[in-house]
């Protein structure tokens, strides 16, 4: 598969399970994705700044630290704000917070890669055209 | 009851005290009237024995203002004949049997008849005197006693029913708040309610064991919670590794037999999925915590989705819809019904391994939308049709192989319960039918 970086949309995932960062990572990478990887907190800033993604696919239970006060603080920082989040779980109750916190969407874990890849998309679209 | 038992013992010791009051009041009275007798018989020795009759004429005349309650009074000397008598102004002179033989004393229920020997000082009798005594002053006295006694009972039994009223509500109203909200925690499966109650009696240390045990129990859920969601976590996220990764590989290898073991190993691991969800679900639906979320949405165009993409993972049934009315608007949680749907649609494939289809209808009653799935296979046994919409139940029937956790028909009668509906089964000549009615809101 030969993709074209210059307009290849950029996906940043931040997980702490290492397993399922790489997974995921290799997984959007075959379908389209230029797709940065995160698995400690600390370093989501300066992915952010360097990276410039397109969308972050985060997830909620970072150890040490709750995505969802992440993501809070990215869509009311004014340079992160546009930037669409997805929260990511295997707790299917965070779905909840979603609006709390401003994210867009929510994807679980287990998830199904049609509807990863269709979400992914939705957004990145949505904000692109916003 | 305690009321009761206060007024009889009442009652009874009222009885009693008046009627020894009676008796005794009797016996004074007899005792003043012997004596009364005695003394009249002293004063009349000088009279008989001058055969005065005049004198003790006027001696038993002075009865009348002394003793008001003597009615007749005779004196009759030696040889019994009358020597001086007397009678009550204003009674009539009934010829009464003035002095019956032997008896010094004769106490009938209206009359009280007493005589004595008139002695000298010889020793000689000389005649005897007799009283006859109007008893009706005692009559009166026992009405008045009997009426007080009525008065003070009645009394005793308004104040010892004030308080009892008063005693049975204040220990009443308590236990009665204790046991309303022991309902409440029970049914809604909050346990999270402390009451407050500051009596220092035996109920009040109720109330402070139940408050111990409510925390307890609320803190026992916390921790089961906690567990459910640690549980979760970590039974999903390496399902999550390892569903990405047969993905993958699903889409790399075109080789057989590479291919089918990878697509077998994804068929257990969705198996594993659908378990830990409905372990999840039943979890929240004993500690109260399953919501729903109300949306408004077609429900015709739900079934035909569902049956869509059930078809589409099932080679060996062919599912058809036997009726295809329009669009059919309903308040509903739609995950929450496309989830029984999908575990009605899939038990009816599971339990008929032999068969080739399953239908689905519908009907609209006008109050609620039921629909039916008709499976040809094994069918339910006549004493299992309400056994089977319980936690962990699976059938005894062994001619089939079922796997799960007997958790699906317990989840799906939940959901449809929140949702005020129903569900039940029917059994069929072969095979069986499900019906689930989901309430239709009139707008």
């Amino acid at each position: 598969m030969h993709f074209n970086f210059l307009t290849m949309d950029k996906i940043l995932v931040v997980d702490d399970d290492v397993d399922i960062l790489t997974l995921v990572q290799m997984t959007l990478s075959m379908n389209g994705f230029d797709v940065e990887a995160v698995s400690h907190w600390q370093n989501i800033d300066h992915s952010i700044v360097h990276f410039n993604p397109d969308l972050i696919l985060l997830d909620v239970s970072l150890g040490g630290a709750d995505g969802r006060e992440i993501c809070k603080k990215i869509k009311s920082t004014k340079e992160t704000e546009h930037i669409p989040v997805i929260l990511f779980s295997a707790n299917i109750e965070m779905e909840k917070s979603v609006h709390a916190c401003n994210a867009q969407a929510f994807i679980s874990k287990p998830y199904e890669l049609p509807k990863l890849l269709q979400t992914i998309r939705y957004n990145i679209d949505e904000s692109k055209s916003a | 009851m305690q009321v009761f038992t206060s007024v009889l013992v009442l009652t009874i010791f009222f009885l009693a005290f008046i009627i020894t009051d009676i008796r005794q009041y009797k016996e004074r009275k007899v005792s003043s009237m012997k004596t009364l007798a005695h003394v009249i018989g002293l004063n009349s020795v000088s009279a008989l024995e001058f055969r005065d009759n005049e004198a003790a004429k006027d001696m038993l005349l002075s009865l009348k203002d002394n003793s008001p309650e003597v009615v007749h009074a005779e004196i009759t000397d030696k040889d019994g004949k009358p020597f001086a008598s007397y009678t009550r102004p204003g009674i009539p002179n009934v010829n009464t049997p003035g002095v019956v033989s032997g008896e010094n004393v004769q106490l009938t229920g209206e009359q009280l008849f007493v005589s004595d020997n008139i002695i000298n000082s010889n020793n000689e009798q000389l005649g005897k005197v007799s009283l006859e005594v109007g008893l009706s002053e005692l009559e009166e006295t026992k009405k008045a006693k009997y009426r007080l006694a009525a008065v003070l009972l009645l009394i005793a039994l308004g104040f010892s029913f004030v308080i009892a009223v008063v005693v049975q509500a204040y220990i009443s109203k308590r236990l009665l708040y204790l046991i309303n909200n022991m309902n409440e925690a029970g049914k809604t499966g909050n346990y999270n309610i402390r009451i407050a109650d500051e009596g220092k009696d035996e109920i009040g240390t109720l109330m402070k064991v139940f408050n111990k045990l409510m925390q307890q129990v609320t803190e026992s859920q916390q921790r089961k919670d906690e567990f459910i969601g640690i549980a979760s976590h970590e039974l999903k996220t390496p399902l999550t590794s390892i569903k990405g990764y047969l993905d993958l590989l699903n889409v790399v290898e075109e080789k057989q037999p590479n291919k089918q073991f990878v697509q077998k190993s994804l068929d257990s691991v969705q198996k594993l999925e659908s378990l830990i969800k409905d372990l999840l679900d039943v979890s929240k639906i004993q500690s109260g915590q399953l919501q729903l979320n109300i949306t408004q949405f077609d429900i015709n165009a739900l079934i035909d989705e569902t049956i869509a993409s059930m078809q589409m993972i099932s080679a060996s049934h062919r599912i058809s819809r036997e009726n295809d009315p329009g669009p059919l608007l309903v308040s509903a949680d739609r995950q929450r019904i496309e989830q029984v749907l999908i575990n009605i649609l899939s038990n009816a494939i599971k339990y008929s391994p032999g068969e080739n289809k399953v239908v689905v209808s519908t009907k609209n009653t006008g109050a609620e939308l039921v629909i039916k799935v008709r499976d040809y296979g094994i069918g339910i046994a006549a004493e299992e049709l309400t056994d089977i919409f319980e936690r962990f139940y699976r059938t005894k029937d062994s001619s089939v192989h079922i796997s799960g956790f007997g958790l699906g028909l317990y989840i799906c009668r939940d959901i449809m319960q929140r949702h005020k509906g129903k569900i039940w089964v029917e059994r069929e000549e072969k095979g069986s039918s499900f019906y689930f009615a989901l309430p239709i809101n009139k707008q």
